[in-house]
Parts: structure tokens; C-alpha cells; sequence
């Protein structure tokens, strides 16, 4: 008998469906009732507080599709996110690297790196609106006190200076998380083979190129993934420092999503957007493992 | 058999009697929100459930304060839950959204002759759909320009500025004197309504009599013109676009402001804050015409609560001249029933007449669908010409256009 590869349903044998039966029911609620919901109410005309006004087919969606706010959102979006992602994983490939090296202070070191993950991300972006406040913030009382500029910047007051700052602070808060998946990369790598790397005369560099990286490639991978879809749907930063504004400057499609829903009273075309994003990051995701060279064993 | 007869009486007495006791026992609990307006806002509706509970036994206020910007968002999650309160403060301008929806409940029938007469007849209007009455002003607002005495003094103009010339010219001397001169806000919640000061007092209009919007005229052009040369010129503070109403009413309080329009609860704030600041209040500076905002927030009362005769109970409490007074007085805003206009607090405070004086000039936002809209697009239409990326022309015709598609014209 050649050996079949099991497929789900009929190979399983009976009590595992049985045990898995409950969880696989739960998630299936947990998913898939909102995912219903959303899909009613993107169909629908719906009123503010809920109420169904009639079906209208497509209309939320074109009408989404026409609205040039919508268009620059999804741009916007689209850099947010891979400026975040890219500058992350710059900032904390090597940071990983020398966290792993063994010096004295690492624990300390370590611990400063992961202290940011405790602080919610509402909190650190009240914190650093503050900080870029154009009267007493304590970043234009620095470069004042360096006598960068003569008199305090409103850094928020242009989509030019705000929508950066707010990818800068995406950076760092993404770093704990992303360097915490690094370390445990690094740490499964075997130290001999550096020692080989040595004694055949490799340096550092060299070493990192030709071991360290492709060494840690599945882990950099896991890590680009989750903060793809973390911080495509991050609303606190850019909705707490501008709130999309000025004149809509700085809008990614969660914030214009709440916008609508919220302020302008229409979840119908709210939920469109959240739809369309949700085909967007799953094509994105898809794409990006797809990409990916196999495993060369 | 008669016997019998009164001892079914006996009991059917001893069962009514027990039946009203049990009506009488009954408790209640009546649930309120209400927004965050100061800290003393908390305090003064605890006091207030309390002191109901102690009139009223077995009754229970339960109050729940929200933050006006997450106000409207969390009523409409609420609803959606169908966990809204029995009673709740809202904007009055949201109030067609609810009415529209069939969520509130129309007061007329509850509210007797003498209760509406406790009112001042402008106020109770804005709540007013289809000739009925759904929501009680509780609390009132005007705008008018706070100015900074030493500043419009060393400018020459110790009562303060008059009209949009008056306030360039002053402007003019404060930045020489490198101070800023008249603030101008851009973010945040009633940007539109800063512009619309400008724009009222010029002649114009935010929505025609036929409900489509009317702001995109020479009157609008022109005001617009007029707030960005202030800020061409270096009359305002830099930056407009990074601050909301509360930054300026912050630097106007450290005394680096000279001028900034806003509302009369800025009194109490500058009394507890910075009791020293010498400052004076004057109307909205006058173009063609004097105008002014007046704004106002109301109490409804939603159609599933399950306790409105309670609930109509309270609000008749909050709505008697005691705890209208202590409210209004603590909050700093205007007195929206006969018994606070009577009340020596109010009649006796020049600053806060500045304001009731204003009332006869002031407009209200009217409550038509697509208004939040409208504020939006001319917020936008606003920020792109402080930014210097449109002209007043194209953005208020931008704006216009996205406005009378939401008002349906």
C-alpha cells in the first residue's frame, strides 16, 4: 500500500476531531462572525449607530475607490508601512548582533532595549507629541539650547516634518519587539562555526554576511511578516499625534477608516476600506513568503 | 356571603396596598453620561445623583463621564450594543443623526408649560426637529476675543481691537515687539468655526436658507484671504496647523498670546490657573457685520430606557435653579434658564456679559445631515491654504463641492 499523506477530514482519526473540535469551533466564531459582520455592513448603507438603511450593492466600495483621500491613504500607507518595517529591521539586525556579543553590561543593555515594549503605544505617543510640541517640547528646547534654530518649529504643523516623525517613532517602537525575535535566532546559532569562519580567516564582516545573515534569514523573515501586518494596522501613533491632519496629510487607511466610521458617521464605506485592506495584507503576506528563496537543503 | 365579600375586599385592599408599596420601592437606576467639561464636572453630577437618592429613596443615578472628543464615539458603540444610557449629554448638532434613527425620545410630553418656561427661548430652539423639543440645553457657550491688556495697551488699544483692522494693526505692534498676535487654530475640533468668525462677520454664510452650502462666495474668499496674509505677515503664531484651541488658550494664559477667540469657560481657567493675568474680553472683531458662535449642549433621553419617568425626575431636578447655578457657575458657561440670568453671579459679571451680549448676533450650527462633513471639508479646505498648498479660491470651491454632495445638493 503506498502511503497516502492525510488529508484532514476521514484520515483523522475520530477522537482528534473531537478534541480539536472546540477550539476549532471557537476560532471559527472569533474570525469569522466579524469577517460576516464586516461584509454585511460594507454592502449595506448603514447609519451611524448601526441601523441598516437598505442594500446598495458595490456603492461603498466605489465610492471609496473614487475618493482621492482614500487613493493618497493607501499610498501613504504603503510607505508608512515600509519605511517601518525596513528602518526596524535595520535598526535591529545589528543591534540584535551586539546584544548577542558578550560584554559586560549585557544585561542592562538588553533590558534598555526591551524596556520600550512596556510602555503602551497610546502613552509613548502622548509622550513624544509632547516632546515635538512647538512651545515647550523638549526637542525644539534642544536644538534651541544647541543653537540649531533660533525659534521653536512646529513639527507638526506640516504633513512634511509630522508624517516622518511619526514613521521614526513607528521605528522605535517596533525595535523591542523585532530584536527579541533576532536574539532568538542568534542564539540558536552554533558558536564552532564562527570559530571555523576564523581559523579560515574570515573577518567579522565577512562573517556576518556569510553566516549570520543567511543563519537568519527564516527568523528575519517571521519578523518582517508580523510587523507587516502590525504596523499596517498600527492606529495609535499617527492617530494621536495628527489624527490624519493637516488637510488629510498624513492619513494611512486605518486612521481614514476610523475618520469615517467615527467622526463622519458612516461605517458602510468604513468597513470597504477594512476589507480591502484585509486582501491587500493577505496578498502582501502571500507575496512576500512566496518570494522568498527556498532553503538551499 | 358577606363575610366572604369583605374578606375578598380585605385582601384586594392588602393586595393594592402591597402592590404600591412595591411601585413606591421600586429602584430605579437611572444611567447618565456625561462629558468631561473640567474636573469639577465628575464631582458636581455625583452631588447631584446623591442628592436625588436622598429625595427620592431607593432611586439610583449611576454617571458615567467621557471626553468630549470619544463623546460621539462612545454613544454609537454603545447603541450598537444596544448598552446605550437612559440619558445622555450629546452635541446638539448630532442631534438629527438620533432623531433620524428614532433613538431619542421627543420631551414635549413630558416637559410641563411651567418647565419649559424655565428655559431662555433661544436656547431651547437648536434641539428643536419638526416642532418638537429632544433635547434641554445643558450647558451654553458663546464666543468672543480675549486679549491680553498689557499687550493691546502698549499697542494702543487698551479696550481692545474692534475690528479685523484693528487686530492686524495690533498684530503688527506685538510681533514688533516679538510677541505673537492673534492666535490661529488649526487643529483639532472647531478649526472650521475659527474661520467662521471671519466669515460671518464679513457678510457670509456657512449654509443658505436651502440648506446648500453657501461659504464659497467673495465674503468667504476674502475672510480667508484675510486670516492667511496674518499669517503671511507674521501676525499669528507660527504653524497654525500644530494648534488646537486648548494650545492657544495655554500660551494665552503664559501671556504669549495677545489675542485668541474662544468661549467663556476660559474665564474659570484663567481664575484658578493664572489668577494675575490681566486680560480684558471684547466681541468678535467686526468686518462688515458683528457676529458671533453660539453653541449648545443638550440632555436627551433615549427611546429604549426602561426608567423615563425616573429619569424625566432627574432632569427636572438638574434643570431647577440650584443645580443649574452650581452648574453653570463651576463650568464657566452661559446661563441657559431665566433663574440663572436672574442670579446676582451672573447679572453682576462683566466678563461673562460680554458674552449674553453677543447673543443677539450669534449663529448657531444648524442642524442638518452632512453638517460634520461640511466641518470637515472646510477644515481641510482651511489647513491646505494655511499650508500654503491652495488658493482661498480653489479650496473653498473644493470644498463646496465635497460639502453639497454629503448636504444631498
Amino acid at each position: 500500500m503506498a502511503a497516502r499523506r492525510p488529508t484532514v477530514i476521514g484520515v483523522l482519526p475520530f477522537p482528534v476531531l473531537v478534541m480539536i473540535a472546540p477550539s476549532l469551533l471557537l476560532a471559527a466564531f472569533v474570525i469569522l462572525y466579524p469577517l460576516w459582520e464586516i461584509l454585511r455592513l460594507s454592502v449595506h448603507e448603514i447609519s451611524r449607530f448601526g441601523l441598516v438603511r437598505g442594500f446598495v450593492g458595490w456603492d461603498n466600495f466605489t465610492a471609496v475607490l473614487a475618493d482621492p483621500s482614500f487613493r493618497a491613504s493607501l499610498w501613504r500607507t504603503l510607505v508608512w508601512t515600509g519605511a517601518v518595517v525596513g528602518g526596524t529591521l535595520v535598526v535591529s539586525v545589528p543591534t540584535a548582533v551586539i546584544l548577542n556579543m558578550d560584554f559586560a553590561g549585557r544585561g542592562l543593555a538588553r533590558a534598555v532595549v526591551m524596556l520600550p515594549w512596556s510602555v503602551s503605544l497610546s502613552m509613548a505617543s502622548i509622550v513624544w507629541l509632547w516632546s515635538f510640541n512647538a512651545d515647550y517640547g523638549l526637542i525644539n528646547t534642544l536644538l534651541q539650547s544647541l543653537g540649531l534654530i533660533a525659534r521653536g518649529v512646529p513639527w507638526m504643523a506640516r504633513p512634511e516634518t509630522a508624517f516622518p516623525i511619526e514613521i521614526a517613532i513607528g521605528v522605535i517602537v517596533s525595535i523591542p519587539f523585532t530584536t527579541t525575535i533576532l536574539l532568538g535566532g542568534l542564539s540558536s546559532i552554533p558558536g564552532d562555526i564562527y570559530e571555523a569562519a576564523r581559523i579560515d580567516g574570515a573577518g567579522p564582516w565577512l562573517q556576518f554576511r556569510a553566516l549570520t545573515l543567511p543563519l537568519l534569514r527564516s527568523f528575519i523573515n517571521i519578523a518582517v511578516v508580523l510587523n507587516i501586518i502590525h504596523v499596517f494596522n498600527s492606529f495609535p501613533i499617527i492617530w494621536i499625534m495628527t489624527q490624519g491632519g493637516p488637510d488629510d496629510g498624513t492619513h494611512i487607511l486605518i486612521t481614514y477608516l476610523y475618520d469615517l466610521a467615527f467622526r463622519l458617521g458612516k461605517p458602510g464605506p468604513a468597513a470597504a476600506i477594512s476589507l480591502i485592506m484585509l486582501a491587500i495584507l493577505f496578498v502582501f503576506t502571500f507575496l512576500y513568503l512566496r518570494l522568498q528563496p527556498k532553503d538551499a537543503n | 356571603m358577606t363575610r366572604f365579600k369583605r374578606i375578598t375586599h380585605l385582601a384586594a385592599a392588602a393586595a393594592l396596598s402591597l402592590a404600591s408599596m412595591a411601585a413606591a420601592a421600586r429602584a430605579d437606576t437611572v444611567r447618565i453620561t456625561v462629558s468631561f467639561y473640567s474636573a469639577a464636572t465628575g464631582p458636581y453630577f455625583e452631588k447631584m445623583a446623591a442628592a436625588f437618592t436622598a429625595a427620592n429613596p431607593g432611586h439610583e443615578v449611576k454617571i458615567e463621564v467621557v471626553n468630549w472628543p470619544s463623546l460621539l464615539q462612545k454613544l454609537q458603540t454603545d447603541i450598537a450594543g444596544n448598552a446605550n444610557p437612559d440619558i445622555s449629554i450629546i452635541g446638539t448638532r448630532w442631534l438629527l443623526d438620533f432623531v433620524r434613527d428614532d433613538l431619542v425620545e421627543p420631551l414635549d410630553g413630558h416637559m410641563s408649560a411651567d418647565f419649559r418656561n424655565r428655559f431662555i427661548g433661544t436656547f431651547l430652539k437648536p434641539a428643536e426637529i419638526k416642532g418638537k423639543v429632544y433635547g434641554l440645553p445643558i450647558a451654553a457657550s458663546a464666543r468672543a476675543l480675549y486679549y491680553n491688556k498689557a499687550m493691546l495697551t502698549a499697542a494702543g488699544m487698551p479696550d481692545g481691537p474692534k475690528t479685523w483692522d484693528d487686530v492686524a494693526a495690533a498684530a503688527e505692534k506685538i510681533k514688533a515687539a516679538g510677541g505673537n498676535g492673534f492666535g490661529l487654530m488649526a487643529k483639532g475640533t472647531e478649526v472650521d468655526v475659527y474661520w467662521y468668525y471671519a466669515l460671518w462677520t464679513h457678510g457670509g454664510q456657512v449654509i443658505s436658507p436651502d440648506g446648500k452650502a453657501a461659504f464659497n462666495t467673495p465674503a468667504g474668499v476674502k475672510s480667508l484671504a484675510m486670516y492667511k496674509s496674518f499669517l503671511d505677515r507674521g501676525l499669528t503664531q507660527p504653524g497654525p496647523t500644530d494648534y488646537t484651541r486648548e494650545d492657544l488658550q495655554n500660551q494665552f494664559k503664559q501671556g504669549r498670546l495677545g489675542m485668541v477667540i474662544t468661549a467663556p469657560f476660559l474665564i474659570n481657567q484663567i481664575n484658578k490657573e493664572v489668577p494675575t493675568l490681566q486680560y480684558g474680553i471684547a466681541p468678535v472683531p467686526t468686518g462688515t457685520n458683528a457676529a458671533t458662535y453660539a453653541v449648545t449642549d443638550s440632555v436627551v433621553m433615549f427611546k429604549n430606557s426602561k426608567v423615563k419617568d425616573t429619569a424625566w425626575k432627574f432632569l427636572d431636578f438638574l434643570f431647577s435653579a440650584g443645580p443649574r447655578i452650581e452648574f453653570t457657575k463651576s463650568e464657566g458657561f452661559l446661563p441657559t434658564t431665566k433663574a440663572e440670568a436672574a442670579d446676582p453671579y451672573f447679572t453682576g459679571n462683566e466678563r461673562l456679559q460680554t458674552f449674553v451680549n453677543l447673543l443677539p448676533n450669534a449663529q448657531f450650527a444648524p442642524t442638518i445631515t452632512g453638517w460634520e462633513d461640511t466641518a470637515k471639508a472646510v477644515t481641510n479646505a482651511l489647513q491646505s491654504v494655511y499650508l500654503g498648498t491652495a488658493t482661498p479660491e480653489a479650496a473653498l470651491k473644493k470644498a463646496e463641492d465635497i460639502a453639497n454632495q454629503a448636504l444631498g445638493k
